[in-house]
């Protein structure tokens, strides 16, 4: 049925030969062909066929018939599929969407890395499938516990049975344990799995987070109890004799005099302790990071843990309790934090620090403040969602903080018992999601538990996002589908759009395309999806029809909705008779005389027509229109862009028949402008790059006064030493001519001479009184 | 940091320093040696990173070049002959959050302290090693030193040096790990800044041979290529060093150089004339000593001393009851 579940048969419901009765003969899609003979309408079919057939619950839709898209699903547990799911645990598990694996997807890797290609691996491929299929064939019965209990009861089991070499089958499970690198508690589809795919993936990510954020703060612990040392260490206590023997030791005490070491190091070093109000700020905060109670300590054992803060609850009023309580503590961290990183970084200023951290509250805390701590995982049931728990669940959902909310159903469709003509499919909890999506702050994940293993890159989205995030799950646990396993409720939930997949990621962008999609979704872009079903009719050719899976289908296996369906004698069935889905998307549906019916199969897998009371037919259009909003706001079917599209075409095509028009009525062309080239001035057309221009610039000398090429002074000191009033240095040390005339023209001669790497040019002279000019002109000439 | 009111914090409070905040007293070194534009570049690259000065260690063995951390007003371990890397190495591995330079001479670094220099070179650890290149002892009055020139004549080779130098890019280029090698001139100072400042962001062992005049013991050995500009050749490339406009009106001779090609950089290293300036070597992706060997998480003195009373309680006796 789902891209992902991998078997022979799988999607193709392959129908038993028809037998003489009741109507089981497939017909295809050849509608025509069809007797004509059914009198009955769906609007009054419903409570008579339930009564020709028995109980409306049993016969017409309950355990006895199944969507004929469901029948290559009947044994799950011998199909590979996502599930089981290992939850890998330790730090192996950490690290993008590491913290869970398919055993499917495991067995394959394992396959690839240690099966050689061809027949020779051929056994080692068999043996280790075979396993796979055991594992989880247990782990369908409920067995539990974690991957390497279960291989290692998988691997007696086989080699139990069959005519293999025993020995063959142990040596190559045992090469193919030795390649498994990964443990953990492997769990099935079931109403449990949700909770502990959730918890297993938010314990993960917290544990991973607390590591980082510990070990920041023990650097912090560490920074401060130097500075705390050193001070110490300068102290008359630390320089006191029976300190100093402390330190010396036992084993040569003898040969110290401690007293004459005391009074020298007293006397020889500084005096400059801390100051009073420093030590006892650096005293506080050190205080309050060796208290915290919001993260355990990185390796087990090292503290018992106790005093910790939980931060799993199963109520929303619960974890915003916990949140008010601790947030005096919160404050108080951040502060201590702040008040260590400035005082390990010897930028605590505290003429304007005190005030600050004085007025440091709550209110002051950002969302990246918020983000250091754990997040608070709620896992909630439907079933115990009350009023006053709704309520709040909305509020944090409508706050920022960062509360992970996953909220199970275990049933969506809740049963018929509506107000007189009226019919809603779904319970009021499954549209929490798309009202959360309303609030625009929150990360939203709706899914069905089938999906959990695919989409657990949107869920560690969801679990890193910085606020309040609802995961609205349907497990498909319910008691109302016996028939179907859990994996496949839920698969048929998503696959009906009774529950379709949508995301909303608030930290994705800032538009609806980056934050909202339906992609996830079976064949997204069509109202219902589409599935190809082979069957054989009685003479055992084999037919074909694609078939929609729409929400009758899924409504169908609910045994609540019995005597909404009722299967129809091939000897009735008529040419008026259509598949419920051209009802659905109305191709058919304004037709009053048709009969809409629904393909299902029984026990025996023979394909029956089961026409639908037309109540359901109104929720179900009603649950099509809400997918299709769905669909609108993930950018399919958009009808404002469609819109828009169709104005911005009209406007071009009267733009391009404006051109056409001018075109045709242009006598001859005009002349042609001058070029750009030939309108500039040939100055600016051969100016050189700005690049050149500027070291043109900078060289340009002035006529006759004393320069230095400062970029290219070394600091040598050879002219300031000569005259530091006429050489200085700039900001770059590096010399420039400060004042000419501060000194003679035979210093700027004499510098000139002197200078190392030959900058300095004297220029003239500025005192043509100056002895000796001719001489120092002539020696200036060398540097012009 | 962590808490994300301290940035803030810190950027309310940050005050900008000028290049006299990081100078402590007058150098004394003679005038015009070469040691001074190197002490400027690096003054000018701490004022240009705004590096705090309790944030910067200069650390020097013996010669001239080691009075560099004096006149750094920053932390500064002068340190003993040749000793100056396994120094640096020690404040880097306990202290990653300095900025390490090292100031060395060619005597300090490829004579007594030629052991050290290979190793670190192979540890690869983050800091800057300036190496001032005079080809003399000068500091005890013009002894030979591993670079001096063939023939030179000094007070402990009065009939000229016997042995051809020891080229220290080319020695620096065959250790293992290298990671960044660079040769700079004192007397352009723009491109000595420019290659100062890429040894700085370099993450890794940063080697820079810097040729500096001694005006006092050998004032006419590098005038050639005082006088001839060609006579240096300018190693130029997107990820080297940029030549300015300015620059390149005095200095022609340039090659276009990708510090990523190892082979053409010992190649370059082992031409002594033309004078090869750039940034020859460059591979960021060496692994660094600092950070292979730092412990996966910190250890407060709580947990030291838990960890300890928990290892001696294996060896207690506890006396019967």
């Amino acid at each position: 049925m789902r891209s992902h579940i991998e078997s022979t048969g799988a999607g193709a419901a392959k129908t038993k030969p028809a037998k003489p009765k009741p109507a089981r003969r497939a017909s295809g899609a050849n509608h025509e062909n069809k007797p004509d003979d059914v009198k009955a309408d769906a609007m009054e079919l419903a409570p008579s066929a339930a009564t020709e057939t028995g109980s409306g619950a049993d016969a017409a839709a309950g355990p006895a018939l199944r969507p004929a898209l469901l029948a290559g699903y009947r044994n799950l547990a011998a199909l590979r599929h996502d599930f089981p799911l290992l939850l890998v645990a330790g730090e192996g598990g950490e690290g993008g969407d590491g913290w869970v694996r398919s055993l499917s997807g495991m067995i394959d890797g394992i396959l690839q890395d240690i099966a050689p290609q061809g027949a020779e691996g051929e056994a080692l491929r068999r043996q280790l499938l075979g396993l796979e299929r055991e594992v989880r064939a247990l782990v369908s019965r409920g067995a539990g516990g974690s991957l390497s209990e279960l291989w290692t009861r998988a691997a007696k089991q086989l080699r139990g049975v069959g005519d293999a070499d025993a020995s063959s089958v142990a040596d190559n499970l045992a090469r193919a344990r030795n390649a498994l690198r990964l443990d953990g508690a492997v769990i099935d589809c079931d109403a449990e799995s949700p909770a502990k795919l959730f918890s297993h993936a938010w314990t993960t990510m917290q544990r991973a987070k607390t590591r980082a954020v510990l070990d920041e703060i023990n650097e912090l612990v560490l920074g401060l109890s130097d500075i705390l040392k050193a001070d110490f260490m300068r102290s008359d206590a630390a320089r006191a004799p029976a300190a100093l023997k402390g330190a010396v030791g036992t084993s040569y005490e003898a040969e110290f005099d401690f007293d004459a070491l005391s009074r020298l190091l007293t006397d020889a070093s500084p005096r400059d302790a801390l100051p009073e109000p420093r030590r006892r700020r650096i005293g506080a905060a050190l205080s309050v990071l060796q208290a915290q109670r919001f993260f355990a300590p990185a390796v087990a054992g090292e503290d018992n843990g106790e005093g910790l803060y939980s931060f799993a609850f199963e109520s929303c009023e619960k974890a915003r309790e916990a949140l008010q309580d601790r947030l005096p503590a919160m404050v108080a961290l951040i502060k201590a934090i702040a008040i260590a990183e400035l005082e390990i970084e010897n930028r605590y200023k505290a003429a304007t620090h005190d005030a600050f951290f004085e007025s440091f509250d709550e209110n002051t805390l950002t969302p990246e403040g918020w983000a250091l701590f754990p997040t608070y995982l709620i896992c909630l049931r439907d079933a115990a969602l009350d009023a006053a728990e709704t309520a709040t669940l909305i509020e944090l959902l409508s706050s920022s903080l960062p509360m992970k909310i996953m909220l199970q159903s275990d049933d969506i469709l809740a049963g018929p018992a509506l107000g007189p003509g009226s019919l809603a499919l779904g319970t009021p909890s499954t549209r929490l999601a798309n009202m959360a999506v309303g609030l625009g702050g929150a990360y939203v994940l709706q899914a069905s538990g089938a999906s959990l293993y695919r989409l657990r890159h949107r869920i560690r989205s969801g679990l890193e996002y910085a606020g309040p995030a609802l995961f609205s799950l349907f497990s498909g646990a319910g008691p109302t589908t016996p028939g179907l396993r859990p994996y496949l409720a839920a698969a048929a939930a998503e696959q009906s759009r009774a529950f379709p997949v949508f995301s909303y990621n608030p930290a994705a962008g800032r538009d609806w395309a980056s934050r909202f999609s339906v992609a996830d979704n079976p064949q997204a872009a069509a109202a219902w999806p589409v599935q190809h079903l082979a069957y054989e009719d009685e003479n055992h050719q084999r037919l074909s029809e694609d078939v929609a899976f729409t929400v009758l289908d899924f409504v169908a296996c609910d045994r609540r909705y019995g005597e909404y369906f009722s299967a129809v004698p091939r000897s009735e069935w008529h040419a008026r008779m259509v598949p419920a889905v051209e009802s659905l998307t109305g191709e058919a549906g304004g037709a009053p005389e048709a009969t809409p019916y629904l393909l299902m199969i029984d026990e025996s897998d023979a394909l029956q027509r089961v026409v639908v009371d037309h109540r359901l037919l109104q929720a179900a259009r009603r649950c099509g229109e809400t997918w299709h909003s769905l669909q609108e706001l993930g950018g399919i079917d958009n009808s404002h862009a469609k819109r828009l599209l169709e104005s911005e075409r009209e406007l071009w095509e009267q733009e391009k028949a404006r051109e056409i028009e001018a075109l045709r009525g242009q006598a001859a062309p005009a002349p042609p402008e001058p070029a750009v080239e030939q309108a500039l001035p040939a100055a600016v057309a051969e100016a050189p790059a700005p690049e050149v221009a500027a070291a043109e610039a900078e060289e340009a000398p002035p006529s006759d006064d004393p320069y230095i090429e400062t970029a290219r002074c070394t600091t040598c000191n050879e002219c300031t030493d000569l005259n530091n009033r006429m050489f200085a240095y700039d900001d770059n040390m590096q010399a420039y001519i400060a004042d000419p005339d501060a000194g003679t023209y035979r210093q700027l001669v004499e510098a000139a001479e002197a200078c190392q790497v030959a900058i300095l040019h004297p220029g003239k002279p500025r005192n043509p009184d100056e002895p000796n000019l001719a001489d120092l002109i002539e020696r200036a000439a060398d540097f012009e | 940091m962590l808490a994300p009111v301290t940035e803030c914090l810190l950027r309310l409070e940050d005050e900008p320093y000028g290049i006299d905040d990081y100078r402590s007293g007058v150098p004394r070194w003679c005038t015009g040696c070469g040691d001074n534009a190197i002490l400027t570049a690096v003054q000018r690259l701490c004022r240009d990173e705004k590096l705090p000065l309790e944030k910067i260690v200069c650390v020097s063995g013996i010669g001239c070049a080691s009075r560099f951390p004096h006149y750094m007003n920053t932390y500064g371990f002068h340190s003993l002959h040749g000793r100056a890397l396994p120094v640096a190495e020690g404040i880097k591995m306990r202290r990653p959050d300095l900025h390490v330079f090292v100031a060395t001479g060619d005597g300090d670094c490829c004579s007594i302290g030629a052991a050290h220099w290979i190793h670190a070179i192979r540890y690869n650890m983050d800091m800057t090693v300036l190496m001032h290149d005079n080809q003399i002892y000068g500091l005890t009055k013009k002894q030979v030193s591993p670079t001096s020139p063939l023939g030179l004549r000094s007070n402990t080779t009065p009939r000229g040096a016997y042995l051809e130098p020891l080229n220290p890019l080319s020695a620096t280029l065959g250790v293992s790990n290298v990671s960044f090698v660079a040769q700079a001139v004192d007397w352009i100072p723009e491109v000595l800044y420019q290659i100062i400042a890429q040894a700085f962001h370099h993450k890794g062992f940063s080697f820079i041979r810097i040729l500096q005049r001694c005006p006092e013991f050998l004032p006419d050995l590098f005038e050639p290529w005082l006088q001839d500009p060609d006579k240096v050749k300018l190693l130029s490339h997107a990820d080297g060093i940029e030549v300015s406009a300015g620059l390149a009106k005095t200095y022609k001779n340039l090659e276009a150089h990708d510090p990523a090609n190892l082979d053409r950089a010992r190649e370059i290293a082992s031409v002594t004339d033309p004078i090869p300036v750039g940034i020859l070597y460059r591979n960021s992706a060496v692994p660094r000593y600092e950070e292979i060997r730092a412990p996966d998480r910190t250890f407060t003195p709580a947990m030291v001393k838990a960890g300890l009373e928990k290892e001696m309680d294996k060896f207690t006796i506890w006396p019967a009851d």
